[in-house]
């Protein structure tokens, strides 16, 4: 290609032509900055891509550094948080973006989703309320919200959330089950299992929701029910331990008591620190009235899991028995503290003199 | 009770264990007639005794002393022959009526079996022992054999219906045993007798009676007097006993009925002018003040009164009284107040539905008043005393129920003290398995069935198993590097070296689009404008009267020196010059015109429609590289397609000719490679105007 050789260089700039070439190299850094910005950016979502989320949150802040009024790069940044349970980060990462941007909905969204991770259900619940303000068409918006009110025990405001998800979107499985769930926790077990089945019929493949269909049915002593429910649970998922265990309940409840123990000892193999089987085989073998063998498997569940109140109860029940009173009233007296009303009824009623 | 006696009748056919029945006579004890002596002198001292106790107890009555008075005579001779049936017996039925029941078993499985027609009560005594021994199917069949054989025109024999019929219910009872543990209380007992236990409704003190040895003097029989004790809990565990400290216990029999709820008073009995009544004492301090007799609603000087015990609200006191006109033993009674200030008792008064036609024994109220623990021998024991339980219902009480296996057995089991909460009570039995006569034991209940509890787990909310992530995050952006370059200039005259105004369009050769057309300066044909980093850009440049200029250049990507000065010189339109289209371009080496190259050529077709007379030449120049040959007709080719191009574009192919120089008209060195490339290049040379 013939080159620009023709010309000649004139050397002075007079002052006003230095001051526009001096512009246009100013304009030519921030454009330069923005560029590195982006790369970062760029970068960024393809490690996020990638699952590596530490790095990303890396490149998210070079793009950060680069340019500070990047909103995009604090939102990815603060959502990759939230993947790796940084929750604190965050927090302060989303902050940021908010006082950037104080429209952007999605952010409220995952500083409440930070916040629930924090269980600081008071802030997670305004800025999801905040988030449905901004865009009240976000279904997991409400979903979350739902979740927060289902934790504090207000189930008719856990509906009502769950009921706007699934209008958003008719499709919404995990919306159904929980509010199936709210449902049972009203004891509305009929309204229970009717959400429930509908999340089934959106999703066969859930084995949790089969578990729930069973415990439900269990609760409204629909023993038969329950065992189909929890029979297709662990033949969707071999290795769904709480089906298991709750299979075993249910064999315990139709007393067939070595069955039940098969199933306890099943969830056990599955995960092998399984405290709520090793206590409920603790109870079958008390009620086979093989004392020693219920006091081992209730050591066994408190060894896993030394908060597990009911094996308390069980371990107590058994060294009864066994003429261990002292020891059975200290563990009654412990689940008791534990939150148990068997360890406090059992307590009361036989220990303290 | 009449005692019959037997008198030889031996049969030499018993064969056992035992050998044979072995008779206190001289032809069996040849050698030692003085033994024999003493042996049949305390048979005979013993028999007095035992006939009056047989009496006593045959009138529902205490035997007294006389069965120990008896047994102290009997296990004399029985050192001297244990070999006797009839001995054997007596002892047995001593034994069987005496706090130390379990002791009779050996004694008449033995009279038993060295001959079984010893006495006409054998059989009822072997039931006895066969019943204490938890044999009930023997029993009632060595009670039914009894019945059988018993001839008297009595009403004895509704002892022997009241044992098939304890048999029965205690042989039910041990298939299904009640919820609760009984068991000894070792801290507490000796081998002698202690009994009639108390306790306050914390379970922290307890007071008993025992007649183990305590200095007095012991009466004909060997015993000692009975004397409360006390003992409290430490850590779980009884302290040692102690007798009463204070003025309760005295040098004849003082016996424990009842500790009040709280543990500062007591009821107890003894016996006074023969007769038994009961008192009253209070703790003061550590010490229990003398008892005071209750009032003769309660001791009365006519009757027995025993084992008595408070009512729930302090009001009344329950006990038992006996009475000579009838023959149904003690019965519970009770008495109230009218005022607890001045403490004026009503006459006792009978409670009908818990008494029955045997004696009742000691009696327990219940700190909440509804339930009465009592004792008796009455309809329902499994044998000897059983402890029953009565609830109150609506201001009456109901018929007793027995308390069931393991707290009754076949022995007495009596008295009954709880703890408030009713998780444990003390009784007293002579039970197998004891320390000797009468023992405490202590009740465990193991209240209602309890259920284990079994746990089941659900995720109730889904996104426990299913988190609910939004973790859709922004989308990539399109990085746009721009950068800038300040293209500065001006257009001079290159002759004269003045400013010309001159006209400039800026294209971009990528795309062939004009950027920039503007006019410089008039008066000092500068111009300064602004262009895209890292292209390629044509420039032209127009002036009146000046040849047409053009050139290519780039301006590359992240110049740090982001200027470009260039000085654009123009030359007249004058006939001889020559022009250098540098923007006409084709593939190396061959003829074949770039399409990049139109817009050159296209400013040249403008020229020359805008000036008509041009004429010109078209010339095609190569470097001196390769064969001059082959460089003369690749210049001449390029040059004609280029005229071929022009004559397309609508000019007229007379104005122009076409001639390629090859390398023979350089323009700069050709031992450089710029100068080389400078000499690649297409001219054109005005001919004419």
């Amino acid at each position: 290609m013939i080159g620009a050789n023709g010309f000649s260089q004139i050397e002075e700039l007079t002052p006003e032509e230095q001051a526009y070439r001096d512009s246009i190299k100013a304009l030519n850094l921030e454009n330069e900055a923005i560029a590195n910005s982006q790369e970062a950016y760029n970068r960024g979502i393809e490690l996020f891509t990638q699952k590596k989320f530490n790095d990303a949150i890396k490149e998210f802040d070079k793009s950060i550094k680069f340019d500070p009024q990047f909103t995009a790069a604090y939102y990815n940044k603060g959502v990759a948080q939230n993947e790796i349970q940084k929750f604190n980060e965050a927090v302060k990462t989303l902050s940021k973006l908010i006082e950037l941007k104080s429209d952007y909905s999605k952010a409220f969204f995952q500083r409440g989703r930070a916040y629930q991770g924090l269980s600081d259900y008071l802030n997670a619940e305004l800025d999801y309320d905040k988030s449905i303000k901004l865009d009240a068409s976000n279904p997991k918006a409400y979903y979350n919200y739902g979740t927060l009110r289902f934790l504090q025990q207000d189930y008719d405001g856990a509906i009502k959330h769950f009921s706007k998800t699934i209008e958003l979107d008719a499709d919404f499985v995990n919306a159904y089950n929980d509010r199936g769930s709210s449902y049972r926790m009203k004891k509305e077990y009929s309204k229970a299992l009717a959400d429930y089945e509908t999340a089934l019929r959106k999703n066969p493949k859930m084995a949790f929701v089969l578990n729930n269909i069973g415990t439900t049915k269990t609760k409204m002593k629909d023993y038969a029910g329950a065992l189909a429910a929890f029979n297709r649970a662990v033949s969707i998922d071999a290795n769904f331990h709480l089906a298991y265990n709750n299979r075993g309940v249910v064999q315990m409840h139709q007393n067939r008591l070595d069955d039940a123990i098969k199933d306890f000892n099943k969830a056990l193999q599955v995960k092998s620190d399984y405290s709520p089987a090793a206590s409920n085989i603790s109870g079958i073998y008390f009620k086979k009235k093989e004392y020693q063998k219920a006091l081992e498997y209730a050591n066994k569940a408190i060894q896993m899991d030394n908060n597990n109140a009911a094996a308390y109860v069980n371990r107590g029940m058994a060294k009864e028995m066994l003429r261990d009173m002292n020891g059975a009233c200290e563990d009654w007296q412990k689940a008791s503290e534990l939150g148990s009303e068997a360890g406090q009824q059992y307590y009361s009623g036989n220990c303290g003199i | 009770m009449k005692r019959i006696f037997i008198t030889g009748l031996l049969s030499l056919l018993i064969t056992s264990v035992y050998g044979q029945n072995v008779e206190f006579k001289s032809a069996n004890f040849k050698d030692d007639k003085d033994g024999l002596k003493k042996a049949t002198d305390n048979i005979k001292s013993g028999d007095e005794f035992f006939e009056l106790g047989n009496e006593a107890i045959f009138q529902v009555q205490s035997p007294g002393l006389n069965y120990e008075l008896a047994l102290n005579h009997y296990l004399k001779a029985q050192e001297f022959n244990p070999n006797n049936a009839l001995l054997n017996f007596k002892i047995g039925v001593c034994y069987a009526n005496s706090p130390y029941a379990n002791k009779c078993i050996p004694y008449l499985y033995k009279a038993n079996e060295l001959d079984p027609s010893c006495d006409h009560f054998m059989n009822f005594y072997y039931g006895v022992a066969l019943q204490l021994d938890e044999k009930f199917d023997e029993a009632v069949k060595a009670y039914e054999a009894f019945e059988s054989e018993y001839r008297k025109a009595d009403n004895f024999n509704k002892f022997v219906s009241k044992r098939k019929r304890e048999c029965r219910d205690a042989s039910g009872a041990i298939q299904d045993p009640i919820r609760a543990w009984v068991d000894n209380v070792p801290a507490l007992n000796s081998e002698y007798n202690d009994y009639a236990p108390s306790i306050s409704t914390d379970g922290a003190e307890i007071i008993y009676t025992s007649d183990r040895p305590n200095g007095h003097t012991p009466n004909k029989a060997g015993s000692y007097d009975k004397d409360i004790y006390s003992s409290s809990i430490s850590e779980r565990k009884w302290s040692a006993p102690q007798q009463l400290k204070g003025g309760v216990n005295t040098t004849s029999d003082d016996v424990s009925n009842n500790l009040s709820y709280d543990g500062t008073k007591m009821l107890l009995h003894r016996e006074v002018d023969g007769q038994y009544d009961i008192f009253e004492s209070s703790l003061n301090g550590y010490n229990w003040t003398s008892p005071t007799t209750m009032p003769f609603q309660i001791s009365s000087k006519r009757a027995n009164e025993r084992f008595a015990a408070y009512s729930e609200d302090g009001w009344s006191i329950y006990f038992n009284r006996d009475n000579e006109n009838r023959s149904n033993g003690f019965d519970v009674m009770y008495s109230s107040m009218q005022s607890k200030v001045q403490k004026n008792y009503m006459a006792a008064q009978m409670i009908s539905t818990v008494n029955s036609k045997f004696n009742e024994g000691p009696i327990y109220i219940t700190i909440d008043g509804e339930k009465m623990y009592i004792a008796s021998q009455g309809e329902g024991s499994y044998g000897g005393y059983d402890i029953f339980v009565s609830e109150r219902s609506q201001g009456t009480w109901g018929k007793p129920k027995n308390m069931g296996y393991p707290i009754n057995t076949p022995y007495d089991d009596f008295f009954f003290s709880s703890t408030a909460n009713g998780k444990y009570a003390y009784i007293a039995s002579n039970r197998k398995g004891g320390q000797g006569g009468y023992d405490i034991y202590k009740v465990t209940f193991w209240g209602p069935p309890k259920a284990p509890v079994m746990a089941s787990e659900d995720y109730l909310l889904a996104s426990i198993v299913n988190p609910m992530k939004d973790n859709s995050i922004e989308s990539t952006v399109e990085v746009k590097k721009k950068s800038f370059t300040v293209f500065k200039g001006k257009t001079i005259d290159h002759m004269t070296k003045k400013p010309v105004e001159a006209e400039i369009e800026i294209t971009d050769n990528a795309t062939g689009k004009t950027i920039e057309t503007f006019t410089t300066n008039s008066a000092t044909g500068k111009f300064i404008i602004t262009l895209a980093s890292g292209k390629n850009y044509g420039i032209a440049v127009k002036a009146e009267g000046y040849l047409f200029h053009s050139e290519n250049f780039d301006i590359p990507e992240g110049s740090a020196d982001n200027l470009v000065n260039k000085v654009i010189e123009l030359k007249n339109i004058a006939v001889g010059s020559k022009i250098a289209l540098r923007n006409v371009f084709f593939d190396t080496g061959k003829s074949t015109l770039r399409p990049e190259s139109n817009t050159e050529l296209d400013r040249l077709v403008k020229l020359l429609k805008d000036v008509p007379s041009l004429k010109i030449e078209i010339s095609g120049h190569t470097d001196n590289t390769g064969s001059a040959s082959l460089n003369a007709t690749l210049s001449q080719d390029r040059a004609e397609v280029v005229v071929k191009y022009l004559v397309s574009k609508g000019i007229a192919g007379s104005r122009m000719t076409a001639k390629g120089y090859g390398s023979s008209k350089p323009v700069a060195s050709n031992n450089t490679a710029s100068g080389r490339q400078e000499n690649r290049r297409t001219e054109f040379e005005i001919k004419a105007n």
